[in-house]
């Protein structure tokens, strides 16, 4: 008999390395953090043209849609990164593995980043008709976040309700 | 067995996301540190036919202050970092608005006279990101900020953000100021200040030439309130 089994025979949840759905949406957190620190910089005024080998990056964010009143849309796309990074980071410990917690933020940040992303997607190509491909890049690292963080509603269903 | 292998996991993971983030935030920083402001025309031009009086007059194009029919004219040359453009622009400008520009008797015509062109002194961009913020309708407030702090944005590298922090300390439009700053925008009026300045052979600043508009005007022999309400009192005379 494994290890793993006798631990579920006697009711413990079994005992397994990390989640690698979690490392992964980790380590896509934090390019998505970086990304967005650079446009925040940028629309900061701390950094000259931005760097941007596709599409018009100067047009996109000098359009009124790069600004949410006083608030850069990349100060959100900071705040979001960074929150998803925290919580898979903290899944990844063993007293966090089987909480409802991780499985339930994870999942609503990403459902949530990846509407607000394609909102800006929709904005570049039906509004400002320019695309900024650091912008886009952010899309597909939320989108993948989002892909990394399905195998979580099998950890919800299996995780023990408070 | 599996705890074991599964901490070796995680610590091979948080390696690399460290690795990754140290390389990000260097990536971040060396163009936060270096490319500020890249697109930004840091130096006067060079214009051509300025030896053209008429031309040059086209170019240089003054900040003017108060009624622009108003009998006498009071021109001030001045540079950002020129301490004694401070003392004028701070102390003696503000009784020369009260009595003479609010009452619509002279007006008062700027014209920027960078004095020392190289990069590394900013007043070239100083003069530019006044207009900058002349565009949205706080040259003036901008104008008393550069010379108020003139010996911290003199003394400090990365100029452009801390003009653009002045701006936005302001409540301007952000992006707009900093695409403004980061182009060309005014720098030929500015240079062609300059080159009107030069031409007039006016050696230093603050230079204050006060006239009525018609004929040559005369350049006073110091900035202060005194010898300008002495000459503008002399031609509200004589045009009275």
């Amino acid at each position: 008999m494994t290890e793993a089994s006798l631990a579920g025979g006697l009711g413990v949840p079994p005992v397994q390395g990390p989640p690698g759905n979690r490392m992964a949406v980790a380590f896509l957190a934090l390019l998505g953090l970086l990304v967005s620190v650079y446009m925040l910089a940028y629309a900061l005024g701390f950094t000259g043209d931005v760097m941007c080998g596709v599409g018009d990056c100067e047009k996109v964010q000098s359009s009124p849609y790069a600004w949410i009143g006083p608030v850069p849309v990349s100060a959100l796309g900071v705040a979001g990164y960074l929150a998803l990074l925290v919580v898979s980071l903290l899944g990844l410990q063993p007293s966090m593995q089987h909480s409802r917690t991780v499985p339930l933020a994870l999942l609503g940040g990403t459902v949530a980043g990846v509407g607000f992303s394609a909102y800006l997607t929709y904005l570049e190509a039906f509004v400002i008709h320019a695309w900024c491909q650091w912008c886009v890049i952010s899309a597909i690292l939320m989108v993948l976040a989002f892909l990394a963080s399905l195998p979580e509603l099998r950890s919800l269903r299996s995780a023990p309700r408070a | 067995m599996s705890n074991k292998k599964g901490g070796g996991d995680l610590r091979r993971f948080y390696i690399i996301l460290a690795a990754v983030a140290l390389v990000g935030i260097a990536a971040v920083g060396y163009s936060v540190g270096t490319g500020a402001f890249r697109g930004a025309t840091h130096v006067p031009l060079s214009l051509e036919d300025t030896d053209d009086p008429r031309r040059l007059m086209e170019l240089a194009v003054p900040v003017i202050d108060g009624d622009p029919d108003a009998p006498v004219s009071i021109l001030v040359f001045g540079d950002y970092l020129c301490g004694h453009c401070a003392t004028f622009s701070l102390r003696e400008r503000p009784r020369i608005l009260s009595e003479y520009v609010e009452t619509g008797k002279a007006r008062l015509v700027y014209y920027d006279f960078v004095l020392n062109p190289e990069p590394e002194y900013g007043t070239f961009l100083a003069a530019r990101a006044a207009r900058c913020a002349g565009d949205q309708g706080h040259f003036w407030e901008f104008h008393d900020q550069l010379y108020l702090n003139q010996l911290r944005w003199g003394m400090e590298s990365g100029k452009a953000g801390i003009f653009q922090r002045y701006a936005e300390g302001m409540g301007l439009d952000g992006p707009e100021f900093r695409a403004c700053l980061n182009s060309d925008r005014h720098a030929v009026e500015v240079s062609a200040n300059r080159e009107m300045a030069l031409a007039l052979g006016l050696g230093g600043t603050p230079a204050i030439l006060v006239g009525t508009g018609q004929g040559m005007s005369r350049r006073l022999r110091d900035y202060f309130f005194q010898s300008v309400q002495e000459a503008v009192e002399a031609l509200l005379e004589g045009v009275g």
